[in-house]
């Protein structure tokens, strides 16, 4: 199955957040018809983490997430050029897998370091992260935000580095309308 | 350049595993493939590989994968062109392809200010006879932006001036001194750290002489110990090197003074501290430029700096250049400016510097504004 432009493509950060949080079928839900879809290695990244914490398994065991691997020259050139930028000791390969998925095949990436993010802004690539999905699911009245606020909240200190204590996501969402104030209760 | 084939792919493979010196068998057990044959399929190109395992293929090797698709400096292309079928790379060979690869990478992010590269001076013509590498060494110190007389305490930074790029490591006492290979702009000099740091400098300021003169790819095994009947180029930027960091009216001016207060073993500890050169050296530059016979430059070699020359001449002793790993401030900066503005990620920011700075050494990651994280919820 090759993933088109309508596809969303996981880095590994936000796809373990929503795991972590038990929230994978949620993640189901928001994506409808969208197919999902992680590079092969996103897929082994996640493995390798499923070794110490068996939760993180459940995605891979998620019929509804695809791996996507390619031996398509471009496209691996693609994931090199990346890779130059952003691997060192086998470190940030995901990142490199769902860029070049973003480059070559148009699928909008959900990343949340700040660099690949950076990256592919540069590039007029289509990209966003796990905070908006977030909001996506609480208007979708699937979460709430008391569910959503603490780890939104931990996302915006140490993922994002936005100057937000505790209690910020709440704050911000209302202050700025991003969230109607009946969809925060 | 175009994007291979399958069979093309395969062919980049096999001429990287074999300048690694690596077996089928030995980069299959690397990756984890079940065997040789199936190395030996994927560089005929009958077996296509995926972007995970050619990502562990060049980790396997000890390269970047960006090899496998973009060429390296054209200097470094004729080199490898111009050798037998099958040779490894040398140590060297390796460290300069490395270090060309990852300046040029540097300087294409971050828009080509930083490093200078574009700062090469126009090629001279290689010194033929005593007196051109002496005059080669007074145009070298006007390019660098020297007068006549004054040390040089800082090479590396100096060399910099005009586009070329210093590394140094410890690659053993067995292996060559230095290299130097030329890149689209400027160049990069890698220089054996094992050494002492006099010989180090007069490698970095021999390398420079390749530099100015335009050779494109040039490992140097014993810089100071080349005769002129067997290698008279060399030779020639042997003395070249050493005019550059002893000028000949600078030596004169120094060493006539310093003799007369101290004798000869202050006033050798005395030059060879203020200029940064070797015992060795300086005995051998007293000789050439007829300041000193046969005997008192024997007492110049023989003499090694004490504490008390230190403290009697009052001397004030500053870090060694090129000790262990290094790499020059201006790439440093430019690499530190290119983490600042996420260019590049942490990791590989660590990896650009050589291992020469640690984690922690790195600036905080900066706090965000706002609208970085909400421009995406709609």
């Amino acid at each position: 199955m090759i993933p088109g432009d309508d596809a969303w493509v996981f880095d590994t950060g936000p796809l373990r957040t929503f795991v972590l949080s038990g929230w994978l079928g949620v993640l189901k839900f928001l994506a409808g018809e969208r197919p999902v879809f992680i590079p092969d290695v996103v897929q082994r990244e996640l493995r390798r983490q499923a070794a110490d914490d068996h939760a993180i398994g459940s995605v891979l065991d998620a019929e509804w997430v695809h791996v996507f691997t390619s031996s398509d020259t471009a496209y691996m050139a693609s994931f090199a050029r990346y890779a130059h930028r952003l691997v060192a000791d086998g470190q940030n390969e995901g990142e490199c897998g769902v860029l070049a998925m973003g480059a070559t095949l148009g699928c909008e990436m959900v990343i949340d370091d700040s660099t690949p993010r950076g990256i592919a802004e540069e590039e007029g690539l289509r990209v966003t992260a796990t905070v908006p999905i977030l909001c996506d699911a609480i208007r979708a009245k699937q979460l709430t935000l008391p569910m959503v606020e603490h780890v939104a909240d931990e996302l915006l200190a140490n993922e994002y580095y936005l100057p937000f204590g505790p209690g910020g996501f709440r704050r911000h969402v209302l202050e700025h309308g991003l969230l109607e104030y009946e969809e925060t209760i | 350049m175009a994007h291979p084939d399958a069979a093309a792919l395969g062919v980049r493979i096999r001429e990287a595993r074999v300048r690694a010196d690596l077996s089928q068998e030995e980069l299959a057990s690397r990756v984890g493939f079940s065997g040789h044959s199936v190395v030996a399929k994927i560089e005929t190109g009958v077996r296509k590989v995926s972007a995970l395992e050619l990502s562990d293929i060049a980790a396997a090797i000890g390269i970047h994968m960006i090899e496998f698709f973009e060429e390296p400096a054209p200097a470094i292309v004729s080199h490898r062109e111009s050798r037998t079928p099958g040779a490894t790379d040398s140590t060297v060979d390796a460290r300069l392809a490395l270090l060309a690869r990852e300046v040029e990478f540097v300087d294409s992010l971050d828009g080509g200010d930083g490093l200078g590269l574009e700062r090469g001076p126009q090629e001279q013509s290689a010194p033929t006879t005593v007196k051109e590498a002496e005059s080669l060494a007074a145009t070298a110190r006007a390019l660098l932006g020297l007068d006549s007389l004054e040390p040089i305490p800082h090479l590396v930074e100096v060399v910099g001036r005009v586009g070329l790029i210093a590394f140094s490591a410890d690659v053993g006492k067995d292996l060559a001194d230095a290299g130097t290979v030329l890149l689209r702009s400027g160049a990069v000099a890698f220089v054996n750290s094992h050494s002492n740091v006099g010989r180090r400098r007069l490698a970095l300021a021999h390398e420079l002489g390749h530099y100015l003169c335009a050779d494109d790819y040039v490992i140097d095994w014993r810089v100071d110990l080349y005769e002129p009947k067997t290698a008279p180029i060399e030779a020639l930027l042997d003395r070249f090197a050493r005019a550059l960091l002893l000028p000949a009216d600078a030596l004169e001016e120094a060493w006539a003074s310093r003799l007369e207060e101290h004798g000869p073993r202050r006033a050798a500890a005395w030059v060879a501290h203020h200029y940064r050169v070797d015992m060795a050296t300086l005995a051998r530059r007293l000789r050439e430029t007829g300041l000193a016979d046969h005997q008192t430059a024997g007492i110049v070699r023989s003499h090694r700096t004490t504490r008390s020359d230190i403290v009697e001449l009052d001397l004030y002793v500053p870090a060694e250049e090129m000790a262990g790993t290094t790499v020059p401030r201006s790439y440093e900066k430019a690499v530190l400016l290119l983490l600042e503005h996420e260019r590049i990620s942490r990791e590989r920011a660590l990896d650009l510097l050589q291992g020469t700075l640690g984690d922690d050494d790195l600036p905080a990651p900066r706090t965000r504004r706002d609208g970085e994280i909400w421009k995406y919820v709609y």
